[in-house]
């Protein structure tokens, strides 16, 4: 890749006047008061990787990597500049030029592969190997990891025994008439980290009529690679995944995870795939794509009947891939309001980012935790005995926090909450 | 002195968490939002985060044994290089600073440290009904010591003016790392008329004199009422007529804004929802206080600029204010995407003329832009002669540049050819030093002399102001 050549970046670039409204707003920058971590420094850093003017080395992408990809910055940008998305460039084009910066071993040959995913997880597979300590050793990341990795670990403090792959059948019929023929793409925090919520969608999906076919070829939706430099390689998920759904006789295609629809998303798609002649596929794709919060609401047009009383106060964490990147943030809300007994909370500033970004926590768990404590005391404030989110990776860094410092309060999907007052066992 | 001992020096003097001295790190800090600093990368030898007087006193001592240039800074929002070390040196970096010491709600004052951002002190003061207020545009962004440093206003300075008014006393660490209180050691008066005005030196000194550690201001209460009078002109010298009617009648609202065409086509263009009509220029009036005073000043002032304008509307309803102020709240923003592969650059961009000159100003600005083939939108703050221009240009393009920066020398030398001035509230900084002669002739002199006595071995943030 030559930065010179990524047209949308060019453009980008150009419309940057400097003027710091995003500075303000970002979450890495209210912890490191200083302007390398600012959203205006990274497009300045962009710049000065592609003119030539830094090197593409470690050093610049250890800075570039101080950003969550959270998108808020974004939001109020006047000059309408997609920053993290110009962050993700530059950081591919270091990788690409220092190939051994990052072993392959982590993003090439683990989340490529749904097989060693379903191992039981390759964070549970290399904790158990060598400890994160020596996992991260081997893979060549100590150099990124200013957090002490022993920490870290502890964000995977609850070890799921089962996947939900291993629990769920490819094909699950529906109950009743069958509505519609609805692909699952299970991404694989869910599939590692939160089995429940697959299975809870699914409960709810068959019992109002949707057969659920979830493919076991299906690979990662390539979002982490992104964050991490490997756009080559989510370039080659992408084209996989497109197959695997295209093939299928399928009415929707439904993802309970933020982070999977942001990625899978029509404009992340054509942006990843521009000009390889993908565009009619991808659009085959995407105009089924839903997430499953709107799916349930306007397409299966779930309602209340039926649902028992959930005597519980719950508050709900905005996903940022999910509040900002696209716009759904009622939906979720609307679901939790169809429960009976439920009484929503709203904490203070919802969308605030909670630190986890999926990888970033464990890469930058120092600075992630001080991005979380902010969010657990908005969360406390509340008094919520659930707090629900629609994100595997805010879930887990939720759960972290909540066992830190909040009691362990439950952390669930609201499709969790609403497959519980169905009836599901918990 | 040796680059590496000082780096090492100050990073045991603070610290290693508020100093950076990697290379790298220290390009982030040759940047404001200026043009110029697009142009040029002028990167500082070290970075300093001091979040205390005893700190930036220790710092300011060895800059100034050392004779080492120090450049403050606040969020380098600033568009005139100011904040931009020309000399290497090192940066102070006072945006981590950014406690709001005391609200002192009951003698209607607060006292801040220099780092806290203009919108959040605003939020915080709420609370007690309470505002400060001199409103830039870059309220969301800007640190109270950047506003002090460069006498910032707003959109509504016609009413409530600058920052100057405003600064009831100020703390500084002067060059050679003496402290000083100004407005009086203990005072917590507001009017307060003891001694030489050694605050409003500093105010408006641009980093030039010494670092602002604490801010003393004045607050007012927050107006209970607002309302929005949009009037639409076909032809442009109407609306500064307009405008001074409205003073005639003895009505000062808290904002006066004009978009003129090439605003209004960039609006459109940019939102076809707004969807603002077809005109020579457009105002907006803004007026604050009792809902009774709000309505009267409202509907006299529909009276009387309907004499002028094709069209009138006044609202007081949120969504419809909200509604007929969205244009200009987009105006920036629409400036960036006028052409697909450019964008406005911040150059040219604060002149101020006399109210009875923005007409002439707006019209000869927009025939400097055709002499030199650069597009150009014109917005400003008409109430006090304020006109904010955005030179549209592929800011890659070596050639463009080149007529860019002739016009922005133009446009310059226009206001000073209308007896206005070459800034209006941004500031001079390095873009608009050169200007500093023809603008104040000798006084210039009487600038350096006082300069010298604080500074004598000029290490506060040279190439600046004059
Ligand atoms: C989009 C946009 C809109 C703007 N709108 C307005 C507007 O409406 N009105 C207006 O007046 N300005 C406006 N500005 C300009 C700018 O925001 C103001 O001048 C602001 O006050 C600068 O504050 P800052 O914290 O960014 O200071 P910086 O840019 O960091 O510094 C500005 C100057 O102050 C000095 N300085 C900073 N802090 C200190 C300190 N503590 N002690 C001593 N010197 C110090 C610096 O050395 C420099 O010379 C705008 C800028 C932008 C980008
Ligand atoms: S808000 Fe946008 S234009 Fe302004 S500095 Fe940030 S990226 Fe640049
Ligand atoms: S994406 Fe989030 S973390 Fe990254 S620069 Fe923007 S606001 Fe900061």
């Amino acid at each position: 890749m030559n930065l010179k050549e990524v047209p949308l970046l060019n453009e980008q670039l150009k419309k940057c006047v400097r003027c710091g409204r995003c500075r303000t707003v970002c979450p890495v920058l209210a912890e490191i008061k200083n302007e390398t971590v600012a959203p205006r420094g990274h497009i300045f850093m962009v710049q000065a990787l592609r003119d030539g003017k830094v090197k593409p080395d470690a050093q610049v992408y250890d800075r570039l990597s101080n950003c969550l990809l959270c998108e808020t910055c974004s939001g109020v940008c006047p000059s309408g500049l997609d920053i993290p998305e110009l962050n993700e460039y530059a950081r591919s084009y270091i990788y690409e030029k220092n190939p051994s910066m990052i072993k392959d071993a982590l993003f090439d040959s683990i989340w490529t592969r749904p097989s060693l995913l379903r191992a039981g997880g390759f964070f549970m597979w290399a904790a158990n190997k060598s400890g994160l300590q020596g996992f991260a050793r081997t893979l060549g990341l100590t150099k990124l990891l200013p957090g002490g990795l022993s920490k870290a670990e502890q964000i995977m403090h609850d070890p799921v025994m089962r996947t939900a792959r291993a629990t769920l059948p490819v094909i699950n019929p529906p109950r009743g008439n069958k509505k519609f023929r609805v692909g699952y793409f299970l991404g694989c925090g869910t599939d590692l980290f939160s089995p429940s919520v697959a299975i809870a969608a699914v409960e709810v999906l068959t019992s109002w009529g949707c057969e659920v076919v979830i493919p076991d070829n299906m690979k990662c939706c390539g979002l982490p690679h992104i964050a991490n430099g490997k756009i080559s390689t989510a370039q080659d998920l992408a084209i996989h995944n497109l197959k695997v759904f295209n093939d299928l006789e399928l009415d929707y295609i439904i993802t309970d995870c933020g982070s999977c629809s942001s990625a899978i998303s029509e404009k992340r798609l054509k942006m990843l795939l521009e000009n390889q002649g993908y565009d009619e596929q991808i659009e085959r794709f995407c105009s089924r794509v839903h997430d499953l919060n709107t799916f349930l609401l306007d397409i299966v047009g779930i309602d209340n009947q039926g649902l028992k009383p959930l005597n519980l106060k719950v508050t709900y964490h905005d996903p940022c891939h999910l509040a900002k990147a696209q716009g759904i943030r009622q939906a979720p809300r609307d679901i939790l309001g169809l429960i009976p007994g439920l009484e929503l909370i709203e904490m203070q500033d919802s969308d605030r980012c909670c630190g986890a970004s999926g990888t970033f926590s464990i890469t930058h768990y120092d600075l992630s935790m001080k991005i979380l404590n902010r969010k657990m005391k908005t969360i406390a404030d509340t008094g919520a005995d659930v707090i629900a989110t629609c994100c595997p990776s805010c879930t887990l860094q939720l759960k972290h926090g909540s066992n830190l410092h909040y009691n362990n309060t439950p952390v669930q999907h609201p499709v969790e909450l609403l497959a519980l007052a169905a009836g599901q066992e918990s | 002195m040796e680059r590496n001992a000082m780096k090492e020096h100050l990073k045991k003097m603070l610290g290693a968490d508020q100093v950076l001295t990697e290379d790298l790190d220290l390009l982030y800090y040759s940047y404001d939002s200026s043009f110029l600093t697009k142009l040029q990368m002028s990167a500082p030898d070290t970075v300093v985060l001091p979040r205390s007087t005893e700190e930036v006193q220790k710092i300011m001592q060895f800059a100034y044994e050392n004779r080492i240039p120090l450049t403050p800074r606040g969020a380098g929002t600033g568009e005139t290089g100011g904040s931009a070390p020309m000399s290497g040196g090192i940066v102070m970096d006072l945006s981590s600073w950014d406690d709001i010491v005391e609200v002192d709600a009951a003698n209607m004052q607060v006292t801040v440290r220099p780092g806290v951002i203009h919108s959040e002190l605003n939020d915080h003061l709420a609370g007690f009904n309470l505002f400060f207020p001199p409103d830039p545009g870059s309220s969301k962004m800007c640190t109270i010591g950047g506003m002090v440093a460069n006498n910032a206003s707003g959109l509504r300075a016609v009413k409530y003016g600058c920052t100057e008014q405003y600064i009831l006393g100020l703390e500084v660490v002067l060059p050679d790392g003496r402290v000083i209180t100004t407005g009086g050691m203990k005072s917590k008066a507001i009017k307060n008329v003891s001694g030489l005005n050694i605050t409003k030196l500093f105010v408006g000194s641009e980093g030039i004199l010494g670092v602002i550690t604490q801010v003393r201001l004045r607050l007012f209460p927050k107006p209970k009422g607002r309302g929005i009078v949009m009037a639409v002109f076909s032809e442009l010298d109407d609306a500064p007529r307009a405008v001074l009617e409205v003073y005639r009648a003895g009505i000062l609202p808290s904002g006066i804004e004009i978009l003129d065409s090439s605003a209004i086509k960039a609006v459109n263009e940019f939102k076809p929802h707004i969807n603002l009509p077809d005109a020579e220029a457009i105002l907006l009036f803004e007026v604050d206080g009792n809902p009774p005073s709000v309505e009267w000043e409202g509907t006299t002032i529909v009276e009387i600029v309907s004499k002028f304008a094709q069209t009138v509307e006044w609202a007081t309803e949120p969504d419809r204010m909200a509604a007929l102020w969205e244009g200009r709240s987009v105006t920036a923003a629409a400036a960036t995407r006028v052409r697909a592969d450019g964008s406005r650059i911040f150059a040219g961009e604060d002149i101020s003329v006399p109210l009875s000159g923005v007409a002439d100003a707006l019209r000869k600005i927009r025939a400097l832009g055709k002499k030199h083939g650069i597009q150009v939108v014109n917005y400003g703050h008409i109430g006090d002669g304020n006109v904010h221009t955005a030179p549209i240009i592929d800011p890659e393009n070596p050639e463009e540049v080149e007529r860019a920066l002739k016009l922005v020398d133009d446009i310059h030398l226009l206001a000073i050819e209308l007896n206005g001035s070459t800034t209006g509230e941004h500031g001079v900084g390095a873009v608009r030093r050169e200007y500093a002669r023809l603008e104040h002739g000798d006084a210039v002199d009487m600038m350096q002399a006082v300069k010298n006595a604080l500074d004598p071995h000029k290490i506060m943030n040279p190439g600046k102001v004059f």
